[in-house]
């Protein structure tokens, strides 16, 4: 990967080539942008990627902190967010996709430090994904793969001309790959979908499905695939004919290097991971026909990164709860929505994610009762219903960071302008310096962060434990005998 | 009519939010309407706006859209405040609410639209009574 920033004919006017798109989970790594002192100009940029890279000049910007709507001094406001959260008895921590591996890896620090709950956007995305994974397995690939080698892409519940609008062009349907030089035409394409999606018009076979039936669908193949016939009763349950699902598995049957691309049509529907999980065992018989992967259209840029780094920190991919002192993974009782609609949090920390806009109003509501931090970078939602607002710095553009592509694979995104103010360089040390504010605050009540009493409604112990301390603890359990 | 609402992504709506005019006009009509297949429009009596009711009584007003990209019996949103009013809380203990494949009603509706942010105001201003914010601003 290269980079240039040269001086263009305008004296502020700067060039960068290869520059890392932070929008969707394709990551693309090709975008090319010029930025003067009003506007910026991409290339090879989606509309979502486009639309982003605006923001570096946009006049909606929100530069200052904002303490109950109105501007304040960054010290305040990190002073408010952290007594805030000392305060808090059950606080939890969102940490959005849009923010590099680096910021949620502090993020989750403090949630542990303070003994709350710690969740990101793959809660309300691709969890059931994530939970069938555990479930089953997935027999996966790379992007580079797909775009070399794959002969049938089947889109599963997903529309990636909306969700990932270069998808089709850069990774599967029309790009010219090294076993797939003819593009389009070398590929089979099948879609999945009760729409008829703008996805769908590009299809070879569009399965039609009832809503809510991708389990039955799913099936009714593998019944075919394992020499059965699916149940009389296929078509009525699930809208798609006979001669339809079978011109499918002949499909599946067919393939040298098959990709079912599964989308939020999957894990949103009814059955939700177990959707997901007949997907994967899909995937694992198609192996017996030819080579076949499964990879989940993760929708935003670092998606995928926050179940990395919080898999790395405690173990578990998302909706952990550290009250007990020791991390513990639930969904359904320690996932975002669930836990703010038995109105369980007291207060909430939202880190580049918009859960004004895009949780269900039973959730949200409780979001107006209790106080909220947000870390954003314009004016909408979430910013309307937070307490305080820590403006945001746009990762990759005006900090450096890690961001995890859909298949897994961490990108290195660069910088390549300053954030329009001074008193923070990105939303890692925005973190940082929250952190070490709340550590600040318990000092002076006697506490320590390695021990916060009463930091849940259990009045358990929160412990965070050095690295030495842990390897002593796993030694000593180690050598307990065993019963 | 009772209908199966989908709600999902589209690009128009996401170079929106991405965009961060998330308070504007534009938002308001790449994501305040509702796909419905031509056979329930006219059963509907083709009608310009709709009202969106889900089990628990929550409705929102849409713009209504004509479309043969749905099936007969269903209905899409795109993605935002507008759907989420509807989308319940139901997650199958998976932490995924219920943005697909639910029942809804779907009548004629008489609007308005509301924009992002008198929807904000109507539905989500900060409570006066704040029962969860005492102990976490140290108050009685």
């Amino acid at each position: 990967m290269s980079s240039e920033a040269q001086e263009g004919q305008t004296s502020n006017k700067i060039t960068c080539t290869d520059v890392t798109c932070p929008v969707c989970g394709l990551t693309c790594d090709d975008i090319e942008v010029e930025v003067d002192d009003v506007s910026v100009v991409t290339r090879n940029a989606c509309i979502m990627g486009d639309a982003k890279f605006k923001e570096l000049r946009s006049s909606h910007r929100i530069t200052a902190p904002l303490i109950n709507g109105k501007e304040a001094p960054w010290s305040d406001a990190i002073d408010k967010a952290a007594e805030i959260f000392v305060n808090a008895k059950r606080p939890f921590f969102f940490i959005g996709s849009e923010t590099a591996t680096e910021a949620m890896s502090v993020g989750i620090e403090i949630a542990e430090m303070l003994g709350g709950l710690v969740d990101g956007n793959a809660t309300i995305c691709h969890g059931p994904t994530v939970m069938a994974i555990q479930d089953v397995g997935q027999v996966g690939c790379t992007l580079g793969e797909t775009r070399n080698r794959a002969d049938l892409d089947i889109y599963w519940g997903a529309n990636p001309e909306d969700s990932h609008p270069r998808h089709l062009s850069r990774h599967s349907v029309f790009q010219r790959g090294f076993f797939t030089g003819q593009g389009r035409f070398g590929r089979q394409i099948m879609v999945v979908d009760p729409r008829r999606s703008t996805t769908a018009e590009h299809a070879d076979l569009h399965l039609q499905l009832k809503p809510g039936t991708d389990f039955e669908v799913l099936n009714a193949l593998m019944t075919i695939l394992s020499g059965f016939e699916p149940h009389e009763s296929f078509t009525e349950v699930t809208g798609i004919s006979r001669e339809d699902i079978y011109k499918a598995a002949d499909m599946i049957k067919d393939a040298r290097f098959g990709v079912i691309w599964v989308g939020l049509g999957i894990a949103s529907s009814r059955g939700k991971h177990y959707n997901a999980s007949m997907a994967m065992r899909l995937t694992q018989l198609g192996n017996k026909y030819g080579k076949f992967v499964i990879l989940a259209n993760r929708g935003h840029c670092n998606v995928a990164g926050f179940n990395e780094v919080l898999a790395w920190q405690c173990g578990f991919p998302y909706a952990v709860d550290f009250s007990t002192g020791e991390p513990r993974y639930q969904p359904g009782e320690y996932s975002t929505v669930d836990v703010l609609r038995r109105g369980e949090a007291d207060a909430l920390f939202c880190m580049c994610a918009d859960l004004g806009a895009h949780l269900p109003k039973r959730a949200v509501e409780r979001l107006c009762e209790i106080p909220v931090v947000s870390i954003e970078t314009a004016e909408g939602p979430q910013a309307f219903i937070s307490d305080v607002v820590l403006p945001g710095v746009l990762d990759g553009m005006e900090c450096e960071g890690t961001f995890y592509r859909m298949d897994n694979v961490p990108c290195y995104a660069r910088s390549f302008i300053d954030p329009p103010f001074d008193f923070t360089k990105s939303n890692e040390d925005t973190l940082i310096q929250l952190r070490d504010a709340i550590k600040r605050k318990l000092a002076a009540r006697g506490k320590t962060t390695e021990t916060v009493e009463g930091a849940a409604e259990t009045g358990s112990k929160a412990t965070t434990l050095s690295e030495e301390e842990y390897v002593q603890r796993l030694d000593t359990l180690l050598s307990q005998p065993q019963s | 009519m009772e209908i199966i609402l989908n709600t999902g992504g589209t690009a128009f709506q996401g170079a929106c939010i991405k965009g961060g005019r998330k308070f504007t006009d534009e938002y308001t009509q790449e994501a305040a309407y509702c796909d419905i297949n031509p056979e329930d429009f006219v059963a509907l009596g083709k009608p310009w706006l709709v009202k969106i009711t889900n089990e628990y009584g929550d409705s929102v007003v849409l713009q209504a859209k004509k479309t043969d990209r749905q099936q007969k019996g269903e209905i899409f949103i795109p993605r935002g405040p507008w759907a989420n009013i509807v989308v319940t809380t139901y997650t199958e203990s998976t932490g995924s609410p219920a943005y697909k494949n639910r029942k809804v009603e779907i009548e004629g509706g008489s609007g308005p639209v509301l924009g992002p942010v008198t929807l904000m105001k109507k539905y989500y201003s900060k409570r006066t009574n704040r029962t969860g914010r005492t102990a976490a601003e140290g108050g009685a």
